[in-house]
């Protein structure tokens, strides 16, 4: 005779999930607060130079003061064959032609003052203040830093961020 | 007439959807920061007049070429950190000497006093009122004007410094970036890291030896502060900073 009956096979409760939404908004609110939405994926590999004491871009971007270049390797591998120097230049996902074999940066300032013409009325700051950044690769030609640069001379703006990698502060 | 229940929503699907929700914002958003370095490009200029003379000694050139070696004032060397060296000593030979004639190869450092910054301002003020009298182009009187904001914000910046004088360093003293088109991207932007490294090292000295913060934190406060009168406050001590260690970068277009 014991005094504690044994019962039969006990069924284990189910867990109680009615919790789960609240740990999953959670996860939600946290991920919304801290990132940004990503740029469209350019069509070139971009693999930055790492850098310290550089400046942070995202109060710009929030603004939207902020335009992207990418000047990089072309990630499809038959196109790449068709730049000599192996390194193209991407203004909103359109690689720019090579007509010569050679870099071509001519339409840098077409594409900067059409981006410039449809910013929002909002933001008054003039072309000169509007912040273009040029995301280069490692390897890339300085050569083509400079040229991009007189192209945004000629358009007069004049404001550029040379975009790199800043491991000392996260 | 009997009250109706109204039956619970089933909530269960609740977590479905928070889930959905949470795995788009996972694939179209991304963590890293954009973090450049902003520089001014200089104005395209129409006319074309005799480059200005700069003594050696204002000028800190920084070379690479094709082959990334580096070379900085004639000394050629190959560990790019060493750089910031050379903006360092640039700038600190001769500040203790502020206002004599040192014979070395850096730039010569000034005394501006109290007296000197009023009397400018009174010449400008002068200027301005007579050119407006004479109908000068609009141009010219906001040269003027410009230059007045110049001396006024010396004067700010003198009385937070304290004291009767405030060193500057020659006004032409430069760095210069010169790269040739095939030096690759990542030289380049290690340059002008170790240039905003030692910008940032000799004003974090000045900012903790004159208020006890390191220059980060001046930074911050400005962009973070709402006070209007707070930020005027952080504003003006960035300022002087500014004055004493400016940054006058030139990006040298390479010819080959």
């Amino acid at each position: 005779m014991s005094k504690f009956k044994k019962e039969g096979k006990k069924s284990t409760p189910g867990v109680n999930t009615s919790s789960l939404p609240d740990i999953v908004f959670m996860l939600l609110f946290f991920f919304m607060v801290a990132t940004t939405s990503k740029e469209n994926d350019p069509t070139v590999q971009v693999e930055q130079p790492t850098g310290t004491r550089a400046m942070d871009l995202t109060p710009f971007k929030q603004r939207s003061e902020v335009d992207f270049l990418y000047l990089g390797k072309p990630r499809n591998p038959a196109r790449a064959e068709a730049f000599k120097m192996g390194y193209a230049l991407s203004l909103d996902n359109v690689v720019q032609p090579t007509p010569d074999g050679l870099y071509n940066t001519n339409a840098v300032g077409q594409w900067k003052k059409d981006k410039f013409d449809q910013k929002p009325a909002r933001m008054t700051s003039p072309i000169e203040l509007v912040i273009t950044c040029v995301k280069a690769d490692k390897g890339a030609p300085t050569g083509l830093i400079f040229d991009i640069r007189k192209e945004l001379q000629n358009i007069n703006a004049l404001t550029i961020a040379y975009a790199v990698r800043d491991n000392s502060n996260i | 007439m009997a009250k109706r229940e109204i039956p619970e929503i089933n909530a269960g699907s609740m977590a479905d959807i928070a889930f959905l929700l949470l795995i788009f914002f996972l694939v179209t958003t991304t963590m890293d920061k954009d973090q450049a370095y902003i520089r001014s490009i200089p104005k395209k200029i129409e006319v074309k007049n005799d480059p200005v003379e700069v003594q050696k000694r204002d000028i800190l050139a920084i070379k690479a070429n094709s082959q990334n070696q580096l070379m900085v004032r004639g000394e050629v060397f190959n560990d790019p950190d060493k750089i910031s060296d050379f903006v360092l000593k640039f700038y600190q030979t001769n500040q203790k000497a502020a206002g004599q004639l040192v014979m070395n190869d850096f730039p010569l450092y000034s005394v501006i006093t109290t007296s000197q910054i009023e009397d400018n301002i009174d010449k400008i003020l002068d200027e301005i009122d007579a050119m407006e009298a004479a109908g000068s182009p609009q141009d010219q009187i906001d040269f003027k004007y410009n230059q007045l904001a110049e001396w006024e914000k010396k004067q700010r910046a003198l009385k937070l410094y304290g004291g009767s004088q405030l060193p500057e360093i020659s006004f032409q003293a430069n760095m210069r970036i010169e790269v040739m088109q095939a030096t690759a991207y990542s030289i380049f932007a290690k340059i002008q890291t170790e240039i905003e490294e030692a910008i940032y090292e000799l004003r974090d000295k000045e900012a903790q030896r004159l208020w006890g913060v390191s220059y980060g934190t001046l930074k911050r406060k400005e962009a973070n502060e709402n006070d209007k009168t707070k930020v005027k406050e952080e504003k003006g001590k960035l300022e002087l900073l500014e004055i004493l260690y400016p940054a006058r970068i030139i990006e040298v277009t390479p010819k080959n």
